[in-house]
């Protein structure tokens, strides 16, 4: 049985080349220090990576998907795309106002797309999910925390903020934990179950090595890989939906 | 977890905010565009089909009107056209009968004089034989002037049992 560094250096098979799993002493991942007029910036190269290939897989993707649409006959990744792009504008329809809905449907079908895109870029071999690294679940969540008071300001002006006086005062510190809980439980949600994920199926590569393997310790491994794509596919819609809906109240006049 | 938050979220988020405006731009405008012209176009084509459907029910409705007033009209025509027929028998047929008539009331003016002419002939003939019989039988017991008015007094009884 092998440790879970042990199974990850084993599958390193970039490290002579990149350098990105390379861990120091205390076993801890080496940063790439950027220092900017003064400032020393930490950024985790591997996730970095990992997030550089999403983005170039989502671009060829939806790019692909739409390069010849066809208003009459819509055929392959075109009508997937357009089974997502429908689906999303539904839930967007159903939380809001269509008109102001409009604008963000953009931004929520990238997060669906690339966090679908992200998770299941862990499940080859060697690479990792850019969701299973903390510092990009919390920046999508950010994102949607940005929107809900971007959006709620701008439909409602300063009265926005009223929600957290209501019923009354004595409510406010309630209200408080309600309102920045939001982002940390959706980023938290997130990047529990990816990283779990990636964890698990370095234990199952570690727990069954050699003849155990071959002689059905892969079983394991296989199921939970397949329940690992449907977990993927659920987190993505997950974040999207919640931000939908966090967006959606913000928006609307008085409930809650 | 090891090393958060570092740097990485903010560069996470530009990364996120750069993908949004590449989709956006190169792929979800064109499909949201793509999608309501599909809507519009679908639209179209229902509005026009419920204006044509309209329209055939109007011509439809306008032949039917043509239709009943043609049959109307050629029922007219036919029922004049009987009844005319019918005056026309009638008084060919009156004109028929009285044609008839008349020639029947000729031929009958006809023969009577026909036989009033042969009445007087056979009369006459009668007469003539009747004298010459009688001269002949009773020879001249009588005047012949005498004779002739008891003959012809004869010849008038048996006229009046021929006739």
């Amino acid at each position: 049985m092998l440790s879970l560094h042990e199974v990850e250096s084993r599958l390193d098979l970039w490290g002579g080349v990149f350098k990105l799993w390379e861990r120091d002493s205390h076993n801890v991942e080496i940063m790439w220090n950027l220092n900017l007029a003064g400032i020393n910036l930490e950024f985790s190269m591997r996730t970095m990576v990992m997030t550089w290939i999403v983005m170039i897989l989502v671009v060829v993707f939806c790019v692909a998907a739409t390069r010849k649409l066809d208003m009459r006959r819509p055929g392959g990744l075109q009508n997937v795309m357009e089974i997502i792009f429908e689906m999303i504008r539904g839930q967007i329809n159903q939380a809001m106002d269509p008109q102001k809905g409009s604008s963000i449907i953009s931004i929520i079908m990238t997060f669906l797309i690339f966090i679908l895109f992200s998770n299941l870029l862990g499940l080859i071999p060697t690479l990792m999910s850019p969701t299973a690294n903390p510092n990009t679940a919390f920046a999508l969540s950010l994102t949607t925390f940005a929107l809900i008071w971007f959006y709620g300001i701008k439909y409602k002006g300063i009265r926005y903020f009223s929600h957290w006086f209501k019923p009354n005062i004595v409510f406010l510190p309630i209200n408080l934990i309600e309102e920045f809980v939001k982002p940390v439980t959706l980023a938290a949600r997130l990047f529990g179950n990816i990283y779990a994920g990636e964890v698990l199926i370095c234990t199952w590569l570690g727990m069954f090595t050699g003849w155990y393997y071959l002689t059905g310790g892969f079983i394991a491994e296989m199921i939970w890989l397949a329940f690992s794509v449907f977990v993927s596919v659920i987190q993505a819609y997950i974040f999207s939906v919640l931000s939908i809906n966090y967006i959606g109240s913000a928006m609307t006049t008085e409930d809650h | 977890m090891e090393n958060f938050p570092n740097s990485s979220l903010i560069a996470q988020i530009i990364n996120f905010v750069l993908l949004v405006f590449l989709l956006k731009k190169f792929a979800f405008k064109p499909l949201g565009k793509m999608l309501s012209d599909r809507q519009k176009l679908i639209a179209d084509n229902i509005a026009t089909a419920e204006q044509e459907r309209e329209q055939a029910a109007l011509i439809k409705a306008e032949y039917e009107a043509e239709m009943q007033r043609t049959r109307e009209h050629a029922q007219e025509i036919i029922q004049k056209a009987t009844k005319a027929a019918e005056e026309k028998a009638a008084e060919v047929m009156e004109s028929a009968k009285d044609e008839a008539k008349r020639l029947k009331d000729a031929a009958l003016a006809e023969i009577r004089n026909e036989k009033e002419k042969a009445v007087v002939d056979m009369r006459d003939q009668a007469a003539s034989l009747a004298i010459l019989v009688a001269g002949k039988i009773i020879d001249q017991r009588l005047d012949e002037s005498m004779q002739r008015e008891m003959v012809q007094e004869f010849v008038k009884e048996a006229g009046d049992l021929l006739c």
